[in-house]
C-alpha cells in the first residue's frame, strides 16, 4: 500500500532514471574528482615510458645531490624544490636518481600489480564462490572451510612466509598478495549468488531445462556482479597500499626497483634529514588510493538501487 | 455511533489552508493543496481517498514528522486552540507524548526488531514519569480498593502499599523501584484493554515473535497509554488479513466508549468507514473535497468524485457490465491540474473548474463540499 | 541450537582451521623445498658433520637411522623422513610447547622459539589492543555523529577523516606523525612525543627516569599500574600514542564509514518514525532505538578488523622501532628462521579465530532474531 506521495510522481518513465543519475552525479562533485584522479593516474602510468627513460632506474649516479640540511630542525620543504633545480624537481634518492622520475616510473608498476591481483581475485572468486553457492552441500563446505583457513591469518604474515620460502620477486609478491585477497571475493560472490538464486527467474530457467552451469555463469553471476565491481575498484587502492607496505618493510627483489613503497623504504633512516624520500612516494600512494576509493564509492552511489535521495 | 447531541461541540483539531510541498529531484510535489479539516471532541472521523491523495501527509503534518524534504508552505493546525506548526521542537515532542498519538500501518516494520515489546511501551512512561505518575497511582489504588471491597479488608502488605501510594499522591514523589512496578502493572492493564492475549508473555517478547494482530494491538496500546486527545489511525488495518481486521475494528468500537479521544481513521476502504465512523472526509489529490456524517454521505454524495467512488464499489447484486469506474488516472502532483484538481476526470466539469479552486462550503447542515456545482 | 552449542561448534571449527593452517604453512616451509632448506639456517659452517646430522634429526627432517650427514644431503632412501612423518613429529613437539630453537638473540639467554616469541609478544599485544580501543572509541562516535548531522559540517569533517583514514599508507602516516610530533613540535628540549621504542626516555612530556616495574601479567602497561609506578605507566602510554594511532587510522576510517552508512539506513526505518511519534526524547531515539540496530553491521566487520590490526603491527613496529614480535618477524624472514615464523603465524591465527568467535557471540546477543 503506497502511502508515499512523492513516489507517485517519481515513477514516471525512464526519463526519471536518467535525471536521477545526473542529479546524483552533479551533487557528488567529489566523486567526480575521484574519478578524474584515478583516470589521471592511469594515463600517467600508460605514458610513463614516454616521460622518463624506462631503464633509468637501474643506473646509479655518483654525484648525489641530496639537499641535506643540518641541523635537521631547520629543514624546510622548499629547499627540496630549490636545490634540485629543474632536472631533479623533487631532489634525488640514495642512488642519485631523480625522485620525481622514479615516482613516475613506479606508478605503472604499482597499478599493474594491483590490477593483476584484483582481476585474478575476482576471477577466482567468481568461479569458486559461484560454485560454492550454486552447488551447496559438500562443495560449499569445503570451499568455505578453505577460505576460513586463509582468513585466519593476516595477509602480511602470509606474504612474508611466502616470500621467505619462494624468494623475493615480483611474481611471488603478486601471488602472495593474491593469496590473501581471494577469500574475500569468494565469500562476496558466494553471498551474492546465494541471494540471487532464490529469485524466481532462476527457477524458471531451471524448469526450461537450462543446464546448471549455464544458468550460473550466464545469468546469475552477471546479475550479482555489481557489488563485486564496486569492491574491486575499492580494492585497487587497498592492494597498492599492501604491496607498497610489503616493499617498504624490505621484501623487495632489488633495492633499486621502481616501486613506491620501495622508494619510501630508503627514507626510513633519513626520516629527519631527508623526509621527502618518504613524503613524496607516500603522497603519491595517498592520492592513488583516494582516487580509486572515491571512484568505487561513486559507482556504488550512482548505481545502487537502494539509495534514492 | 454517538449522536451529534452527545458529542461535544468544540473543535479538538482544526486544520486550515494547509499547503505542503515535497522537494524531489524530479520536481516539486504539491502534496497538500490547502487542506481544511476539523474534528470535534469524541468524534470518529474517517479520512478516505486513493493512495497518494495526501491522507498520510496530512497525518504526518499533524504530528510534525514530515520527511526532511517536505515544506509546510502555509496553513494552521490548531490542536485545542494551539497551533502545532509554530511550536518549538520540545513543545512538539511533548505534544506527541501527551496530546496526539498516531498508529501506523504495518506493525512489523514500525516496531523496533531488537527491543522487546514491553520495553517499547514502558519507555513512553519513562520519558516523563511525572506526567504519568498520577495515572499510575490512581490505577493501582483502584486495584487495591477493589481487592478491599471483595475481601473486606487488606493484608499488611497491601495496606502499607496503599499508604505509600496515598502519600505519593500528595508529594508527587515515589521510589524508583516502586515506579517500575507500577509502570509494569499499568502497561499490563493497557495490554489487557486492547485484548492482547497473554500480556505478561507479550511484554518479554520481541516483535517478530508475535502475530500481526498482536503487534497491531501493541501499537494501539502504545497510543492509548498516553491518553491522547487526538488519535490518528493511518491505514491501521490495511496490512492485516480480513478476520484480524474485523477484530481490530471491533476493538476500536469498544474502546471508543472507554476513551475520550477524537479519532481520525485514515483508510482507503469505504466499508471500514461505514462500519465505524461518525463522519467522513473525502480527499482527492491533496484536497478535501467533501465532508459529511457517514449516513448522509452514503445516502447523498454530492461531489462528483465521491459519487464516482461510491458507484465503483463492486456490488454483489450487480453484473460485471454494471460496474463503473472513474475515467482517467490520478494526476501528477508535480504538474497538477489547474483550478479544481478533479476537473480533468469530472463528468460534470465546466469552464470555471479549470480556472479556480473551489472552497469547502457547507451546502446543507454538517455537509460540506468543495465543488463549483454547489456554489451558486 | 543454543548459544553454547554454537560456541562448541565454532571451537571445533577453530581446531580444524588451525590444523589446516599449520599443515599449509608446514608444506610451504618444508615441503616445497629441498630437505636441507629447513635446517640450512640453523647450520653454521663451524659445525662438523655429526653436529649437522643431529640438528637435522632434531628438526625431524632426517630419520633416527640416517647413517651420516652426507647420506642425508644425497637424499638416500631411509634418510629423509617423509613429509607426513615430519609433520607428525612437529605437531607432537608443538603441542607440548617445544617449538625448537630460534636464531634470534634471546632476551635473557634462553634460545627457544617459544621463549623468544612470548618475551616480546606483550609489546605487540599492547599495541594491538590500544589500536583496537582507539578504533572503537573514535570510529563509532564519528560515524554516529556523521549520520545524525547528515550533510552538515560534522558530517563533512568526519567523511574527510574517514576517507583519508583508509586511503592513507600506514607507514607514511606513521612517518609523518613522527616528523610532526618529534621533529617539529618540541617541548622541554626534545620532541613532544617519543619517536621510537616502548620505553620512552627522551621526549618532552616523558619522565626521564621511570624506574622499574615487576612483571605480573607481562603487559608492561598493566604491570606499571600493578607496580604502582606512575612515571613508568605514563611513559608507556605516551610512547603508545603515535604507534597506536597510526595502526588504528585505517580501521577508524573503515568503521566510521560503516557506522555512518548503517546509521543512516537505520534512521530511515519506520520504527524510528514511530519512536519519534511516541514523544521520546531525541537522545533516546538515537541511542536506544537506532544505535543498537546500526551496530550490527559494524560488529560483523570487527572480526576482519582483528586480522587487519594484527597484520598492521608488523609495519608499525618497523616504523616506530617497537620491540614487539612484528619487528622480529622481519628479522626472522631475513635469516630464514622458520620456527619463529611458524609460531608467529599460528599464534596470530588462534587470536584471530577466537576474536571472530567472540564477535559472533556478541552479534547473537545484540540481535534477538538470530537463533542457532
Amino acid at each position: 500500500m503506497e502511502t508515499n506521495p512523492q513516489s507517485e510522481a517519481v515513477q514516471y518513465g525512464r526519463g526519471a532514471d536518467i535525471r536521477h543519475a545526473l542529479h546524483l552525479l552533479k551533487r557528488n562533485r567529489i566523486v567526480l574528482a575521484g574519478a578524474i584522479v584515478s583516470v589521471a593516474f592511469v594515463m600517467l602510468a600508460l605514458l610513463s615510458g614516454l616521460l622518463v627513460n624506462p631503464s633509468s632506474w637501474n643506473q646509479q649516479n655518483s654525484n648525489v645531490i641530496l639537499c641535506w640540511n643540518n641541523p635537521a630542525i631547520n629543514w624546510h620543504i622548499i629547499n627540496v624544490f630549490n636545490c634540485g633545480g629543474t632536472v631533479y624537481p623533487l631532489g634525488t634518492d640514495l642512488y642519485g636518481r631523480g625522485l620525481l622520475q622514479m615516482i613516475i616510473l613506479a606508478i605503472p608498476v604499482d597499478l599493474w600489480i594491483a590490477f593483476e591481483v584484483v582481476a585474478s581475485a575476482v576471477i577466482i572468486g567468481v568461479i569458486l564462490g559461484g560454485l560454492a553457492a550454486y552447488m551447496g552441500g559438500l562443495v560449499d563446505e569445503i570451499i568455505l572451510r578453505v577460505t576460513d583457513i586463509f582468513l585466519a591469518v593476516p595477509g602480511i604474515l602470509l606474504a612474508i612466509v611466502l616470500l621467505v620460502v619462494l624468494g623475493r620477486s615480483i611474481p611471488v609478491l603478486t601471488a602472495a598478495v593474491l593469496i590473501t585477497w581471494w577469500p574475500f571475493y569468494v565469500r562476496l560472490v558466494r553471498s551474492q549468488v546465494l541471494g540471487e538464486k532464490e529469485k524466481p527467474y532462476v527457477e524458471r530457467l531451471h524448469a526450461m531445462g537450462a543446464p546448471g552451469f549455464r544458468i550460473l555463469f550466464r545469468h546469475v553471476v552477471p546479475n550479482s556482479i555489481f557489488p563485486v565491481i564496486v569492491q574491486a575498484t575499492l580494492d585497487i587502492g587497498a592492494v597498492i597500499l599492501t604491496v607498497s607496505a610489503l616493499m617498504f618493510i624490505g621484501l623487495t627483489p632489488d633495492p633499486k626497483f621502481p616501486e613506491l613503497g620501495n622508494l619510501a623504504k630508503q627514507g626510513i633512516q633519513y626520516l629527519f634529514t631527508a623526509p621527502w624520500l618518504i613524503l613524496f612516494p607516500g603522497l603519491t600512494l595517498l592520492f592513488i588510493s583516494i582516487g580509486f576509493n572515491l571512484l568505487g564509492d561513486g559507482i556504488r552511489d550512482i548505481f545502487d538501487p537502494r539509495l534514492r535521495r | 455511533m454517538l449522536t451529534p447531541e452527545i458529542r461535544g461541540n468544540e473543535d479538538v483539531l482544526k486544520i486550515s489552508n494547509l499547503n505542503v510541498i515535497f522537494h524531489t529531484y524530479a520536481g516539486e510535489v504539491k502534496a497538500l493543496n490547502g487542506v481544511e479539516l476539523s474534528v470535534k471532541k469524541s468524534e470518529l472521523l474517517g479520512l478516505v481517498g486513493e493512495s497518494g491523495c495526501g491522507k498520510t501527509v496530512t497525518s504526518l503534518s499533524i504530528v510534525g514528522l514530515l520527511p526532511p524534504n517536505a515544506e509546510v508552505v502555509s496553513g494552521e493546525i490548531l490542536l485545542n486552540g494551539k497551533n502545532l506548526l509554530t511550536m518549538t521542537k520540545e513543545e512538539m515532542r511533548k505534544a506527541r507524548l501527551k496530546d496526539v498519538a498516531i498508529v501506523f500501518q504495518d506493525p512489523l516494520t514500525y516496531l523496533n526488531p531488537v527491543l522487546t515489546v514491553g520495553s517499547q511501551i514502558t519507555e513512553i512512561i519513562a520519558t516523563d514519569t511525572q506526567i504519568f505518575l498520577p495515572k499510575l497511582l490512581e490505577h493501582r489504588l483502584d486495584e487495591i480498593v477493589q481487592v478491599e471491597n471483595e475481601k473486606g479488608q487488606l493484608d499488611t502488605e497491601l495496606l502499607s502499599e496503599k499508604q505509600r501510594l496515598n502519600s505519593a499522591v500528595e508529594t508527587g514523589k515515589l521510589d524508583a523501584n516502586e515506579i517500575k512496578r507500577l509502570t509494569r502493572n499499568y502497561v499490563l492493564s493497557i495490554l489487557r484493554s486492547v485484548r492482547l492475549p497473554h500480556p505478561e508473555k507479550a511484554l518479554e517478547s520481541y516483535p517478530f515473535e508475535l502475530s500481526g494482530g498482536m503487534r497491531q494491538r501493541a501499537m494501539i496500546a502504545m497510543a492509548l497509554i498516553r491518553r491522547p486527545k487526538l488519535l490518528l489511525a493511518d491505514e491501521m488495518t490495511t496490512a492485516l488479513d480480513v478476520t484480524v481486521q474485523a477484530q481490530i475494528l471491533q476493538l476500536m468500537k469498544e474502546l471508543r466508549n472507554e476513551i475520550d479521544a477524537s479519532v481520525i481513521l485514515i483508510t482507503h476502504d469505504l466499508a471500514v468507514v461505514a462500519e465505524v465512523c461518525d463522519r467522513v472526509a473525502v480527499m482527492y489529490a491533496g484536497d478535501v473535497v467533501e465532508v459529511a456524517d457517514v449516513d448522509e454521505l452514503f445516502k447523498n454524495p454530492l461531489h462528483p468524485y465521491t459519487r464516482g467512488l461510491l458507484a465503483s464499489i463492486p456490488r454483489v447484486d450487480a453484473t460485471i457490465d454494471q460496474q463503473s469506474s472513474i475515467g482517467g488516472s490520478v494526476p501528477n502532483l508535480i504538474y497538477p491540474p489547474s483550478g479544481c484538481r478533479f476537473h480533468p476526470r469530472c463528468p460534470k466539469a465546466f469552464e470555471k473548474c479549470s480556472q479556480a479552486k473551489p472552497e469547502l462550503v457547507e451546502v446543507s447542515p454538517r455537509h460540506l463540499v468543495s465543488c463549483f456545482l454547489y456554489e451558486e | 541450537m543454543r548459544l553454547y552449542e554454537y560456541a562448541i561448534r565454532r571451537l571445533l571449527l577453530m581446531v580444524f582451521v588451525l590444523f589446516g593452517l599449520s599443515l599449509f604453512i608446514f608444506y610451504l616451509t618444508r615441503g616445497l623445498l629441498p630437505p636441507n632448506f629447513a635446517i640450512s639456517s640453523y647450520i653454521t659452517p663451524r659445525m662438523d658433520d655429526a653436529a649437522k646430522l643431529s640438528v637435522a634429526r632434531s628438526m625431524g627432517v632426517a630419520t633416527e637411522s640416517c647413517p651420516s650427514y652426507s647420506a642425508f644431503v644425497a637424499q638416500q632412501i631411509g634418510c629423509i623422513t617423509p613429509l607426513w612423518g615430519q609433520y607428525a613429529g612437529w605437531l607432537k613437539n608443538a603441542l607440548t610447547g617445544n617449538w625448537g630453537l630460534t636464531l634470534l638473540p634471546g632476551v635473557s639467554g634462553s634460545d627457544t622459539t617459544w621463549h623468544v616469541f612470548f618475551s616480546r609478544f606483550p609489546y605487540t599485544a599492547e599495541l594491538a589492543i590500544a589500536g583496537a580501543i582507539l578504533t572503537i572509541v573514535l570510529g563509532i562516535p564519528l560515524g554516529v555523529i556523521s549520520a545524525t548531522h547528515n550533510n552538515k559540517l560534522p558530517d563533512h569533517i568526519s567523511r574527510v577523516i574517514s576517507l583519508g583514514g583508509y586511503s592513507v599508507p600506514q607507514f607514511w602516516f606513521g612517518a609523518m606523525l613522527q616528523i610532526v610530533f618529534v621533529l617539529y613540535i618540541r617541548f622541554n628540549g626534545a620532541g613532544l612525543l617519543p619517536g621510537s621504542s616502548a620505553l620512552a626516555t627522551t621526549c618532552g612530556i616523558c619522565f626521564s627516569d621511570p624506574g622499574r616495574i615487576t612483571s605480573y601479567s607481562g603487559l608492561p602497561i598493566v604491570d606499571a599500574i600493578l607496580s604502582l609506578n606512575f612515571p613508568f605507566f605514563w611513559d608507556s602510554i605516551v610512547a603508545l600514542i603515535l604507534p597506536a594511532f597510526t595502526l588504528a587510522i585505517t580501521s577508524i576510517g573503515a568503521i566510521t564509514r560503516i557506522m555512518r552508512s548503517s546509521m543512516m539506513d537505520v534512521l530511515r526505518q519506520d520504527y524510528i518514525l514511530l519512536a519519534k511519534s511516541k514523544g521520546l526524547k531525541d537522545r533516546v531515539v538515537i541511542y536506544k532505538h537506532a544505535l543498537k540496530n546500526a551496530l550490527l553491521p559494524t560488529v560483523t566487520v570487527s572480526g576482519l578488523l582483528a586480522a587487519y590490526l594484527l597484520g598492521g603491527v608488523v609495519i608499525i613496529e618497523i616504523v616506530f622501532s617497537w620491540p614487539g614480535v612484528g619487528n622480529t618477524a622481519l628479522v626472522a624472514a631475513e635469516v630464514l628462521d622458520i620456527n619463529f615464523l611458524e609460531l608467529y603465524v599460528l599464534v596470530t591465527a588462534v587470536i584471530i579465530v577466537l576474536t571472530n568467535l567472540v564477535v559472533d557471540l556478541i552479534y547473537a546477543k545484540l540481535d534477538p532474531r538470530i537463533r542457532y
